[in-house]
């Protein structure tokens, strides 16, 4: 699965245009960006609400393949800006990380949504 | 130059978590009685106890800073402090319009009190003030040192509700100082300088963690006022030393 098939897999759509897709490994759910630093790794999509830029920082560091942001948090300018300089795809969505987290852990594992 | 005894994180009966036995006349009475000449009143959210505790600090002899412990929407703890009750409540009204309209139980989730220099109870406010405010830490930290105060990140090397834990990394900012728990921190502060709080909830936690600042003759106004540039000058001049930094030689560690 790759990060351009992420909105067939969950209702959620691009924060901007003009990313790379990478393929997506795996995914990790936390709102705590230490501990998703401890825990997530490269080729992972971040499913959270923590719309912040540091968000990311911690993406790039890690080589995170997506970060989708759930419960329509808005997403604070310097935080797309940040994005698109580092080359982090983001998504938004309606759905909570418990709804995402089930579906691309489905989609991962070639079962049917 | 004096050596102040400072503690700018203090909690009172009007923070949901804090003791009802913390009001700021027990606050101030044990202040003083710990030796302190500096002390700040930082409830979460809401400086609406800060009139009394204003009135507390000038019957202890005492030295105040009037502000609010801030929950940004990252769920990280920021000190937003003021030289006056005034701007402090001012800064209190603002946030309470970005506070989320939840449930609250006091039985659960504790009182929120109001209170006047004597202990009476003035109101219960129903805004549950633990909450995380809709305001992102940099738009947060950004208005509070707009609106002229010092902005203090919280326990940073908190697990709960430290920025480190719940951002990662410290973002940059107009910061007048950080305060930590431990002194490992270091490297993490990112140069800002490092300042200890007490964080005190309870009567018994008044104290327990000062901090010790070297400041000019002339750090408090003719009317008793603090004077806030004394204070981000001699901070970022780096004449702050937490607590642990004024302890006797080690203990055998």
């Amino acid at each position: 699965m790759k990060t351009s098939d992420l909105p067939a897999a969950i209702p959620c759509a691009p924060v901007y245009d003009g990313w790379a897709s990478k393929e997506i490994r795996g995914g990790y759910t936390s709102d705590l960006l230490s501990d998703v630093m401890s825990k997530a790794g490269e080729g992972y999509a971040l499913i959270t609400i923590q719309a912040h830029k540091n968000t990311v920082a911690v993406a790039s560091m890690l080589g995170l393949a997506a970060v989708i942001l759930c419960n329509d948090r808005p997403v604070p300018p310097d935080m797309v800006e940040a994005a698109r300089a580092e080359g982090i795809p983001l998504f938004s969505t309606s759905e909570t990380q418990f709804e995402v987290s089930g579906r691309l852990w489905a989609a991962l594992r070639g079962d049917a949504p | 130059m004096p050596l102040v005894r400072a503690d700018l994180h203090n909690h009172s009966c009007l923070s949901p978590c804090g003791s009802l036995d913390l009001s700021p006349a027990v606050l101030a009475r044990r202040a003083r009685d710990r030796g302190l000449d500096l002390v700040a009143l930082t409830d979460h959210n809401s400086a609406r106890n800060a009139p009394a505790f204003r009135a507390c600090c000038r019957r202890e002899g005492l030295a105040a800073l009037y502000g609010v412990e801030a929950t940004s929407a990252e769920e990280a703890h920021v000190l937003a402090l003021f030289a006056t009750v005034e701007e402090s409540l001012a800064f209190s009204e603002f946030l309470q319009g970005h506070l989320p309209r939840l449930p609250y139980d006091p039985r659960l989730l504790g009182d929120q009190a109001v209170v006047d220099a004597e202990d009476n109870v003035l109101d219960l406010p129903v805004l549950y003030l633990g909450a995380a405010l809709d305001l992102g830490w940099d738009e947060l930290c950004l208005e509070a040192d707009s609106r002229g105060a010092l902005v203090i990140p919280a326990h940073i090397d908190r697990l709960a509700f430290g920025a480190l834990a719940q951002l990662g990394f410290l973002p940059e900012g107009p910061y007048a100082a950080v305060e930590a728990l431990h002194p490992q921190v270091r490297g993490e502060a990112r140069g800002y300088p490092v300042i200890s709080g007490s964080d005190a909830h309870h009567p018994e936690h008044v104290g327990r963690r000062p901090f010790v600042l070297e400041l000019p003759e002339d750090w408090r106004s003719g009317d008793g006022t603090v004077r806030l540039e004394a204070l981000r000058e001699a901070l970022a001049a780096g004449r702050a030393r937490p607590y642990w930094e004024t302890l006797p030689p080690s203990n055998g560690r």
